[in-house]
C-alpha cells in the first residue's frame, strides 16, 4: 500500500502537465509563461508539457486578475479538470488583483474564485521564478 | 495453453511490447528535443506519464455515449497488440502466422484510427468531432500509399505471408535495393498513421484543443497514448520485417540486437522528419498524398512487376 502511494507520488511529481489560462492579464505574464516553455529553459526535462485540453492537464496556470466576465469561464475550466488538480497564480495580479484591485470590472485575485496552491509574485513574474514556484509546488506534494 | 498465454501476455506480447514502446516514445521525444537543441525528457518520462494518467480521475461527459466512449481505447489497444503478434520480429516466423497475414496486419493497424474516430465522435465535443473527421479523412490519403509500398514488396517475393516475405528477402539480400522507394513511401504513410507532426492535423492542439482526445482523461487517455506508442513500434517492426530483413541467420542475441537497432533507426527517422517539418493543413496533406506518394507507389509497383517479369524468364 505504502509503496503504491510512493510510486504514484513519484509519477505525479515527474509528469506535471500544465494548461495556461489568461484570466485578464495585461499579457506580460503570458509572455513570460511562454518564455519559460521555450527551448532556452526547456521545461520538458522536468516532464512538463503544455496541453491544450483541461481534461489532460494537472496544473492550471493562471495569469492576471479575474475579470467579472471571465469568472464563470474560469470556474468551468477548473471544473473540467480531472482530480488531482492544482492551480498556480502567476504574477502579482493573479495573487491579489494587483494594480487592478478595486476596478469596477475586477473580481480580485484567482483565489477569490477557485482554490490556489501556489502564488508566484512579480510584475511580470520571470520565467525563473515561475519554474521555481512550480518546483516548490511539486516538492510540497511529497509531504 | 500456458505457453501461448505467456507469449501473448508477457513475451513478446503485451508487457514486452509495452515496455519497448515506452522506450521508443522516449527515443522519439529525446531525439526531437536534441534536434531542437534542448536537453529533453529523462528516460523514465513515458512510464511516469502513464502511471500518473492511470491514477487520475476519469471524466465521462454527460452527453457522450458512455459505453462506446469507454470501449474505444480498449478496442484500439487490442487491435495493435494483435497486429504485433503477427509481425516477424527477430525471427523469420512470427508468433502466429498464416497465408495472407500481411493484409490482416495492415488492416489491424487501421483499426486504431477507426477507434479514435468512433471514440472522438461519440464524446460529442465539437473539437473532438472535427478531429475525428480529420483523422478519418487522412486515413483515405495515407492508407493507399502504405498498402502500395508494402504490397509491392510482397509482390516481388511472390507471397502474401510475412513469413514468406522475410525468408525471400533474407535469401536474396540485394532485392531490398529495389524497394527503397517503397520503404520511404511507407515510412511517410506510417507517420500519417501515427499522427506525427507534418500530418498531425487531427490533434492540432493550437487549433482544435486536442482533437479526438479532447474529452478523454485518466485511464482512457493513457490507453490511447499506449496504443499510439505500440502502433509506432508495430509499424516500425513491420517496415523492418518487410524492407530491412538482414542477418536472420545469425545467433539469437545478434538477431535481437539487429531488430532493436532497426526499430530505433525507423523511430529516429520519424523523429527527424517530424522535427524538420511543420504541420500541413488537411487539404494540403490529402493533395500531397495523392499527388506525390501514390505516383511513387505506382512507380515502385512497376519496378517490381518488371523485375519479377525478368526474374521469372
Ligand atoms: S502582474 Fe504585472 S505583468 Fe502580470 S498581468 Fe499583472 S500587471 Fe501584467
Amino acid at each position: 500500500m505504502d509503496i503504491r502511494r510512493k510510486i504514484l507520488t513519484w509519477a505525479r511529481i515527474k509528469s506535471p502537465w500544465i494548461i495556461h489560462f489568461n484570466t485578464g492579464a495585461c499579457n506580460a505574464c503570458d509572455i513570460e509563461i511562454i518564455a519559460a516553455l521555450t527551448p532556452r529553459y526547456d521545461l520538458e526535462r522536468f516532464g512538463v508539457q503544455l496541453k491544450g485540453a483541461p481534461r489532460h492537464a494537472d496544473i492550471l496556470v493562471c495569469s492576471g486578475p479575474v475579470t467579472r466576465q471571465i469568472e464563470c469561464r474560469l470556474e468551468r475550466i477548473y471544473e473540467q479538470m480531472a482530480e488531482p488538480k492544482f492551480v498556480i497564480a502567476v504574477g502579482t495580479c493573479a495573487c491579489s488583483g494587483g494594480v487592478f484591485n478595486g476596478c469596477y470590472n475586477i473580481k480580485g485575485g484567482i483565489n477569490s474564485v477557485i482554490p490556489v496552491s501556489a502564488y508566484i509574485p512579480g510584475c511580470p513574474a520571470s520565467p525563473k521564478a515561475i519554474i521555481d514556484g512550480a518546483v516548490k509546488l511539486l516538492a510540497s506534494l511529497k509531504k | 495453453m500456458i505457453k501461448a498465454l505467456f507469449s501473448i501476455l508477457v513475451f513478446p506480447g503485451l508487457i514486452f511490447v509495452g515496455v519497448l514502446s515506452f522506450f521508443a516514445e522516449f527515443a522519439d521525444r529525446k531525439l526531437h528535443a536534441r534536434l531542437q537543441n534542448r536537453i529533453g525528457p529523462p528516460w523514465f518520462q513515458p512510464f511516469a506519464d502513464f502511471i500518473k494518467l492511470v491514477a487520475k480521475e476519469e471524466i465521462i461527459p454527460k452527453e457522450a455515449n458512455s459505453t462506446i466512449f469507454q470501449i474505444a481505447p480498449v478496442f484500439a489497444l487490442a487491435s495493435v497488440i494483435t497486429a504485433f503478434l503477427y509481425i516477424p520480429l527477430w525471427d523469420t516466423r512470427a508468433l502466429f502466422s498464416f497465408d495472407g497475414d500481411v493484409i490482416v496486419v495492415l488492416y489491424l493497424l487501421t483499426l486504431p484510427t477507426m477507434a479514435i474516430f468512433i471514440g472522438g465522435w461519440y464524446s460529442t465535443s465539437l473539437f473532438a468531432r472535427i478531429g475525428s473527421v480529420r483523422a478519418i479523412t487522412q486515413l483515405f490519403a495515407y492508407e493507399i500509399p502504405l498498402f502500395m509500398g508494402i504490397l509491392s514488396a510482397a509482390l516481388l517475393a511472390d507471397t502474401w505471408s510475412l513469413y514468406g516475405i522475410t525468408v525471400f528477402y533474407n535469401n536474396h539480400p540485394l532485392f531490398w535495393l529495389s524497394n527503397i522507394i517503397g520503404f520511404f513511401v511507407s515510412l511517410i504513410a506510417l507517420m500519417g498513421k501515427l499522427e506525427k507532426v507534418p500530418f498531425d492535423a487531427p490533434e492540432a492542439e493550437t487549433e482544435i484543443v486536442a482533437g479526438s482526445f479532447t474529452e478523454y482523461s485518466g485511464r482512457f487517455l493513457a490507453l490511447f497514448r499506449l496504443t499510439l506508442d505500440i502502433e509506432m513500434v508495430a509499424g516500425a517492426s513491420l517496415l523492418a520485417a518487410v524492407f530491412l530483413p538482414v542477418g536472420l541467420n545469425l545467433p539469437l542475441f545478434a538477431r535481437f540486437t539487429i531488430y532493436l537497432a532497426e526499430v530505433l533507426f525507423i523511430v529516429g527517422l520519424i523523429a527527424l522528419l517530424r522535427t524538420i517539418f511543420a504541420r500541413l493543413r488537411i487539404d494540403q496533406m490529402i493533395r500531397f498524398c495523392w499527388k506525390y506518394m501514390v505516383p511513387l507507389g505506382f512507380i515502385q509497383l512497376l519496378i517490381n512487376l518488371v523485375l519479377k517479369g525478368i526474374l521469372s524468364r
